[in-house]
C-alpha cells in the first residue's frame, strides 16, 4: 500500500478530533473537581483522564504525520449547548454526554472505513475507540441507578432531547463542512 | 430562604471572579463565556446548597439574581 501525504482536509479533520478532546477534557476535569466523592466523581476522573489522553492521541498522530493541529477556535460539543438547552443537573449532564460518546463512536467508526486509511490514523482510531465503548457503559450504568432518584421517564425524556439536538448538530456540522470531509468520509 | 450572599460568594470563588461583579442585575453569561464552566457551576451551586434543578428551571434565568430566585424556589 503505497502512503499519501496528509492532505489539508485530513489535517483539518484530524485536529477537529483532536480539539472536540480537549474540549471535552476541560468540562469533565472541572465537573470532576467540583462533584462530592462517589462512584460518579470516580469515573467522570477516568474519564476526563482519558479524553485528555486522546487529545494526546490525535496531536502525537498529527506530528506523526509530519504536520502541526490546526487551531480551531471552537468544538463540536460547544453546539450543543445552543441546541439543546443547558444541562442543570448531573443526570442530565450524563445524559448530553451518552448521546455525544455514542456519536463519537460512530464518527471513529466511519472514519476506520475510509479508503486508504493510513496505518498512524486507524491505530489511533483503534486505540481511542476502546476507552469510548467503557465510557459508553459507565454513563449508561450511572443513569439507570439514577432511575429511582429521577425516574425513568424522565430520564428517557432527556436522552430524547438531547438526541434530537445531536442529530441536528451533527447535520449542521457535516453540512458547513462538506468540502473539507466528503472526500475523506462516506455517508 | 438561601442566604444570597453566600450564593454570590460561591459563584465568585467558583468563577474565579472578584466578589463585586457577582450583583444580583450581573448576566451570567457576560461573567463567564464558557457555557461549559457554567453547568459546573449550577451545579456546583446546587451541591452546596442541597438544590436539585432541572434543565427547565434555568429557561428563564438570566441574571445571577434570576438564578438565586430559582433556588430559593426549589430549595
Amino acid at each position: 500500500m503505497k502512503l499519501e501525504a496528509l492532505t489539508e482536509n485530513q489535517r483539518w479533520l484530524l485536529s477537529f478530533y483532536r480539539t472536540s478532546e480537549i474540549s471535552g477534557a476541560l468540562f469533565f476535569g472541572r465537573l470532576a473537581k467540583s462533584l462530592p466523592p462517589g462512584p460518579i466523581q470516580t469515573d467522570l476522573t477516568k474519564h476526563f483522564a482519558d479524553e485528555s489522553q486522546h487529545s494526546w492521541y490525535w496531536t502525537r498522530c498529527l506530528q506523526n504525520l509530519g504536520v502541526e493541529p490546526i487551531k480551531l477556535e471552537t468544538a463540536y460539543q460547544d453546539q450543543y449547548i445552543s441546541a439543546a438547552g443547558m444541562p442543570a443537573n448531573i443526570m442530565e449532564v450524563l445524559g448530553i454526554t451518552l448521546v455525544f460518546e455514542k456519536r463519537v463512536i460512530g464518527q471513529y467508526a466511519l472514519h476506520r472505513q475510509a479508503k486508504d486509511l493510513h496505518p498512524e490514523i486507524k491505530s489511533t482510531l483503534d486505540l481511542i475507540v476502546e476507552d469510548e465503548k467503557w465510557h459508553i457503559e459507565w454513563v449508561t450504568q450511572a443513569l439507570k441507578n439514577m432511575e429511582a432518584e429521577y425516574g425513568k421517564d424522565h430520564i428517557d425524556k432527556t436522552l430524547k432531547n438531547f438526541s434530537d439536538a445531536d442529530k441536528e448538530v451533527y447535520q449542521k456540522t457535516v453540512k458547513e463542512h462538506e468540502e473539507r470531509i466528503s472526500g475523506i468520509l462516506k455517508f | 430562604m438561601l442566604d444570597a450572599n453566600k450564593v454570590k460568594n460561591r459563584i465568585s470563588q467558583v468563577l474565579a471572579i472578584p466578589s463585586e461583579k457577582v450583583t444580583d442585575e450581573a448576566i451570567l453569561q457576560e461573567l463567564v463565556m464558557d457555557s461549559f464552566i457554567l453547568i459546573d457551576m449550577v451545579i456546583d451551586l446546587q451541591n452546596t446548597f442541597n438544590v436539585r434543578l432541572n434543565q427547565e428551571d434555568l429557561i428563564p434565568v438570566k441574571t445571577v439574581g434570576d438564578l438565586i430566585n430559582v433556588l430559593n424556589s426549589k430549595g
